[in-house]
């Protein structure tokens, strides 16, 4: 059976048991290739996929999914979905009225060259970074790319279905010079193979990597902090949209909530979320629940426009949907951005402070709730307008919503990060921060 | 899970092809997670996930595939795309003539949930979740509770062309408290979330009044905290998930996927001191009913209890096939993965520093100023330079030997081997938790644990 055929089978039976229901079918293939050592040690080919159903009855919403596709299997999703429905004492749940979205290719033939070229790919990334002295450990250098078929029908007319996809280069090695080492990673993107360019990710490492060689302790006290997009994005993508997802505003854990309006970010702050951005590495022509997609601006010149929301927190809410429902076949019902970017500035002229290039241990440092972190840095101490020299072994702490406030100039030009979402940041210089190190 | 048959024409074929060494994995777990905010059930969810990882080895040369359809044609015909990819379809080879003899091992069901997943229905579950959040209302200030139960039901089957055929069934449970307190000053939380490998008697080990109790006291501790200070200054670990640090400094640089290719700081370094005389750290897949424990690892290997550091000398690494290949050291036991999605890798289990001999107290005299990492959070590590970091979940200030006033907000950032060599006391007060640990094969279930311990000194990130 076809996850087609499942999604399929899966909706007729729903209507038979007269429950509404909603089935997302997703099927995926993937392609890594890794190099080591100037040769291959490891190539993985992959199919996978799942049917993943969200039922109401009665107001009250059940999830349950499967990658099993036997007849046994279906009948079980729909039966645990309904008792789990049954568990929910709260009613309000409800499956949005939708039409047929169509079939869309938003991949082409992106990915269609021969696996020698990708091999080759691979081991040239590694090539270009051993040929760095100062290279110490190359770990694996990898090719990967992903296709997705993704398809929904609801009982309550949602049709639609479309197919996406990736390719992608990674570095990931260790640099030294004396006593001094750092390891990183350097990762690019792509829906074309032939825009990769592996020479290009090996010195973008490079000169990422060895410029933080030599680092010196930082001497604890506050700084002006200047982040590069790599450290930013990420930041941005935890906490910004936790607290920006309708969801979490709801579940009274956001500290945007009743700031619609209001004044939470400095003048030149502006964000933006587009999936219809066109080559837009997370655009996609509707969301989880079929809501064509279409531009939001979250933020503008730092008042708080809207949140992103989904059919059900919009309907709470008593506002217009913004389209950002997510949901996996193994998921439930969430919030998710697509291409979430901060519209660049008038650039950032550098002082004296810190770059920060990289930010690590979000997922212990940064807390979404209350907004606080505090975070392993890496980065180059500025002064009188030179990058002097760079610094290690120290943290930068402070509260999301006071940095938003305290920003003071953006960069030019903007710079797209896939490490957390699909993130685009121009530089953001914040006047200052906690600094804790020697 | 597959006919015995089935399993080995793929083997048999995959030899065939010219690979030495062939590994077909396959699993179907069951899974149920509950989401419950402050009363309501917010998502129910129960899945199934099955598919198989078939692994070729050429020499050290690996190449994987994994699917979702099990059926005879789709994994005879996944075999044959592995074997083309390496580019030697239609050589034979003779050491894959002739039938494969399996050594059949079963687990013996040593971490066998007593509540099984199948019984007490779902409206039980959700009474307990109950309880845990009544136990969270420990003060007005808690404003919300969140509590996830997640319950997993893996059967696994590893069989091998070595003969090699292990049948595992882990049962795992869990249960996650998220307490939010809130007053004008801004909103905390506190975050309690006991598991092991076990069924619903977790409640019994762990009752959630008591999961719940700590989430809201921990919230409230953190709601009248100051923010941390900063700089560096000794600090005292908490027992339990404080063992977090040596996982993120110490663990990590002692798996075989970094130290074979020389990308640990502490490759090539058995037999020498490479922690203070006081670390003992151990590495044991047999903890009974351990949120790490498993009978079989991922390669089809029996677990065991690896001693990692025997007074702050290295005796062995974590060593999974691969690992054991490239460096000649001996298979430990230790091959994981997340899923069938993923080729295994060397990963912990459950990994503890030994209890020592200095009572607790002992820790904090003639501490002038530090801090009291009372429990954790996560953390990260970069083997290849040492950098870790990792969040204090609840901390305190320590004066003059003494446990004052709380702080929030602290995260301590070092370089491994550093901060293993600056351990300078053990306490006696052994104590484990759960976590989830994200590394090349995916996230997986570990323990962590320690006594409470002291560090000379490490950097403390806070508010300068």
């Amino acid at each position: 059976m076809t996850f087609e055929q499942a999604r399929d089978y899966l909706l007729q039976k729903a209507r038979a048991m007269g429950v509404d229901a909603e089935v997302l079918a997703t099927h995926t293939r993937e392609l890594t290739v890794q190099a080591h050592g100037g040769r291959v040690e490891e190539i993985t080919q992959a199919t996978q996929g799942g049917v993943g159903v969200r039922v109401v009855v009665g107001g009250k919403t059940g999830y349950a999914y499967t990658e099993e596709r036997t007849l046994e299997a279906l009948d079980w999703v729909l039966a645990e979905a309904h008792e789990n429905a049954l568990l929910q004492s709260e009613g309000g749940g409800f499956l949005p009225e939708g039409g047929e979205l169509g079939q869309h290719d938003l991949l082409g033939e992106g990915l269609s060259a021969p696996l020698e070229q990708k091999r080759q790919a691979a081991l040239d990334v590694e090539a270009g970074l051993r040929a760095d002295p100062r290279m110490r450990q190359v770990q694996m250098t990898r090719y990967s790319e992903n296709e997705t078929q993704a398809a929904l029908g609801s009982t309550r007319g949602v049709w639609g279905a479309y197919r996406n996809g990736y390719s992608a280069l990674m570095a990931y090695a260790v640099m030294g010079q004396g006593q001094s080492l750092k390891q990183s990673f350097e990762l690019d993107v792509s829906k074309e193979f032939h825009a990769l360019d592996p020479g290009r990710t090996a010195q973008e490492f490079i000169r990422k990597t060895g410029r933080l060689l030599g680092a010196r302790p930082l001497k604890t006290g506050r700084y002006r902090a200047y982040f590069e997009p790599k450290a930013f994005g990420p930041l941005l993508a935890m906490m910004g949209m936790y607290m920006l997802s309708a969801k979490n505003v709801l579940e009274g854990k956001s500290l945007l909530a009743n700031k619609i309006g209001q004044k939470i970010a400095s003048d030149i702050f502006t964000l933006v979320d587009d999936p219809t951005l066109p080559g837009g590495l997370a655009s996609r022509p509707f969301d989880a629940e079929g809501t064509p997609a279409r531009r939001t601006v979250l933020i503008e010149k730092g008042v708080l426009r809207t949140f992103a929301h989904n059919s059900e927190t919009a309907r709470k809410m008593g506002v217009e949907n913004s389209g950002h429902a997510s949901r996996s076949y193994k998921g439930v019902l969430g919030i998710a951005p697509t291409n979430l970017f901060v519209e660049p500035g008038r650039g950032v002229e550098l002082d004296d402070g810190i770059v920060i290039t990289d930010l690590m241990g979000l997922h212990a440092g940064a807390n979404p709730i209350s907004g606080e972190f505090s975070l392993q840095a890496l980065g180059l101490r500025v002064e009188g307008g030179e990058m002097a020299y760079p610094v290690e072994n120290f943290t930068v702490a402070g509260n999301f919503l006071e940095l938003l406030t305290h920003i003071t100039a953006l960069g030019t030009e903007l710079e797209w990060n896939p490490m957390m979402g699909i993130v685009g940041t121009p530089m953001v210089e914040v006047d200052e921060l906690s600094f804790a190190g020697a | 899970m597959l006919a015995e048959a089935l399993v080995e024409e793929v083997l048999q074929r995959a030899r065939m092809g010219g690979a030495d060494y062939a590994e077909l994995y396959v699993e179907r777990w069951r899974r149920r997670a509950l989401r419950v905010l402050s009363g309501e059930v917010k998502e129910a969810t129960s899945g199934i996930e099955y598919g198989a990882g078939l692994r070729l080895f050429y020499g050290t040369e690996v190449v994987y595939a994994y699917t979702n359809d099990l059926s005879p044609e789709s994994l005879l015909e996944v075999t044959e795309t592995l074997v083309k990819l390496k580019g030697s379809a239609g050589q034979v080879d003779a050491g894959g003539q002739g039938g494969l003899d399996f050594r059949k091992a079963v687990a013996q069901g040593l971490h066998a949930p007593q509540i099984p997943f199948t019984a007490k229905d779902k409206r039980y579950r959700l009474e307990r979740i109950r309880e845990a959040e009544a136990g969270a209302q420990v003060g007005p200030q808690i404003k919300q509770v969140q509590t996830n139960l997640m319950e997993w039901d893996q059967e696994v089957l590893v069989a091998t062309s070595a003969g090699t055929w292990a049948e595992d069934r882990r049962v795992r449970t869990r249960l996650y408290v998220t307490a939010i307190a809130q007053d004008e000053s801004g909103m905390q939380t506190g975050v309690v979330g006991p598991g092991l490998s076990m069924g619903l008697e977790l409640f019994d080990r762990y009752p959630p009044a008591e999961v719940g109790r700590k989430a809201g006291l921990q919230a409230l501790t953190n709601l009248r905290a100051k923010p941390a200070p900063a700089g560096t200054m000794p600090v005292v670990i908490g027992n339990g998930f404080g063992g977090v640090i040596f996982h993120e400094a110490l663990g990590h640089l002692l798996e075989t996927t970094s130290v074979a290719k020389k990308a640990s700081v502490l490759s090539d370094k058995l037999g020498q001191k490479v922690a203070s005389e006081c670390v003992t750290y151990i590495d044991d897949g047999t903890t009974s009913h351990g949120w790490g424990s498993q009978e079989f690892d991922d390669e089809g290997q029996p677990t065991e209890r690896t001693v990692l550091i025997e007074n702050g000398v290295l005796k062995s690494y974590m060593v999974d096939r691969l690992g054991s290949l490239l460096t000649g050291y001996r298979p430990t036991g230790s091959g994981r993965r997340q899923d069938y999605t993923f080729a295994p890798t060397s990963r912990m289990r459950n990994t503890f520093i030994a209890p020592g001999t200095t009572p607790k107290e002992k820790l904090f005299e003639g501490i002038e100023y530090g801090l009291y990492a009372a429990d954790m959070g996560g953390g990260q590590v970069r083997p290849g330079s040492g950098e870790y970091n990792f969040g204090v979940k609840e901390g305190y200030i320590i004066r003059h030997g003494r446990i004052e006033e709380p702080v929030r907000g602290a995260m301590l950032v070092g370089k491994g081997p550093e901060s293993i060599m600056r351990i300078v006391a053990v306490s006696d007060d052994l104590e484990t938790g759960a976590g989830m640990c994200g590394s090349l094969s995916g996230s997986l279930p570990v323990e962590v644990g320690q006594p409470h311990l002291l560090i000379s000194e490490i950097v403390v990130g806070g508010q300068a």
